[in-house]
């Protein structure tokens, strides 16, 4: 059950994940890198019942949109998040989508970075890009900051990024983003 | 005396962890006290009733090392339509990892929003372990932590509080193990299919 080839897998995919539409279709989609504009999806709150872990490891209970998601999230070995920020945290519609992604962990905890943390099923470490937008204070990105730093842990962030932008340059700082993939 | 409101921001309200460290905090607290769960639907009537009460405790998860999205969704809705008098905001907030501290950040995000809508914060108990502690021997620990926080918000001397298992990482992770085995078991799930390494596939809906 538990495959080595499949934990061995060679991962390469790129995911761009964004909580509003971005004008990227035609250079992002396909091929290695998928985009997912969470915004066009159906996804509902994570309810807690830890079905993910207990009844279905591996599986949400919850069969929406979500479910096609987290497996992209773990297989992917590179990651843009794009996120208004709400509070120094993602706002609701990011937020929704990293909680559903828990059937991605096992309930089995482990001593990770000098903490307990959950141990990962395969999720390819990766590296993220947190783009983030939105009306915010310097409190608010230094929370911020140290909430994708905590995130590290938890989701297997082998190095990240948080590009702190102006509404209107979040499509801008993703496209560079792209540009610098497609050019490897 | 004046009562106090306490609402659960746990998604599992009705069965949640929140929703009993909500009853010890009744238990304890000199002042009496009322309860609702934060709902999809309610957030108009709380942030109603919130003006009638001079003290309200959130109380939740940790969710994603964040506020649990049903609860800042309330959050925004409270921010659109705030109470004419404002109370004085406590939380407990419980987490499933052993380190009160992985707490730290929701609490952060909470105090911003305190401050930039204009409540006082009161009192904070942040609770480690949370998930299980009230199933283990070390149930007196999380008790005696929401006594002291009960007595600080009634009394309006508030403090922060945080309090876990006194184990080692090493033990914890032991116990926890027991915990989650026996926890799959009693849905016919052995140890080894909940460590099963693979994820769904994408198209496998
Ligand atoms: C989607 C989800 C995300 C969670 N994220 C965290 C986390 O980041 N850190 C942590 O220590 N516990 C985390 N937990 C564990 C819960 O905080 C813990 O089980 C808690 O006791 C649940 O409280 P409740 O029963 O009041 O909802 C998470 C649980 C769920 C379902």
């Amino acid at each position: 059950m538990v495959s080595e080839n499949f934990i061995k897998k060679e991962f390469t995919m790129k995911l761009i994940m964004t909580d509003r539409p971005l004008p990227l279709t035609s250079a992002a989609s396909g091929g290695e890198i998928r985009y997912v504009d969470l915004s066009s999806l159906k996804i509902a709150n994570c309810v807690g019942c830890f079905g993910c872990w207990t009844k279905t490891p591996g599986r949400c209970v919850i069969r929406d949109d979500a479910t096609r998601v987290y497996p992209l999230i773990a297989e992917s070995d590179e990651v843009v998040y794009v996120s208004r920020l709400r509070y120094g945290g993602y706002d609701s519609v990011m937020k929704t989508m990293l909680e559903r992604a828990i059937p991605v962990q096992q309930a089995f905890i482990r001593i990770h970075n000098g903490e307990t943390h959950h141990v990962q099923r395969a999720v390819a470490p990766k590296k993220a890009t947190i783009v983030v937008y939105g009306d915010y204070s310097d409190e608010e990105k230094d929370i911020f900051r140290q909430l994708v730093g905590r995130n590290a842990h938890n989701m297997n962030f082998t190095g990240y990024d948080i590009l702190f932008t102006a509404s209107d340059n979040a499509d801008g700082a993703v496209e560079k983003i792209v540009s610098q993939w497609k050019k490897y | 005396m004046e009562k106090i409101l306490i609402l659960n921001g746990s998604p599992r309200a009705p069965k949640s962890n929140s929703k009993l460290y909500a009853g010890l905090f009744s238990d304890y607290c000199p002042r009496p006290t009322d309860y609702a769960a934060i709902t999809r639907n309610n957030h108009l009537e709380l942030c109603a009733q919130m003006e009638k009460y001079t003290d309200v405790l959130l109380v939740f998860p940790l969710y994603a090392d964040a506020l649990p999205v049903g609860l800042l969704n309330f959050l925004k809705s409270l921010e659109k339509h705030p109470p004419r008098k404002k109370p004085v905001i406590s939380v407990l907030i419980n987490c499933g990892f052993l380190e009160a501290h992985q707490n730290d950040i929701a609490i952060r995000m909470l105090r911003l929003f305190c401050r930039n809508n204009g409540y006082e914060t009161g009192s904070v108990l942040k609770l480690g372990s949370g998930e299980a502690i009230l199933q283990t021997p070390f149930r007196y620990v999380a008790k005696r932590s929401i006594r002291k926080l009960a007595k600080a918000v009634a009394s309006g001397r508030h403090q922060d509080f945080s309090a876990t298992m006194p184990l080692t990482r090493k033990l914890f992770l032991w116990a926890s193990t027991v915990y989650w085995t026996n926890y799959g078991k009693k849905f016919g799930i052995t140890k080894q299919e909940m460590q099963r390494m693979d994820i769904e596939s994408p198209d496998n809906r």
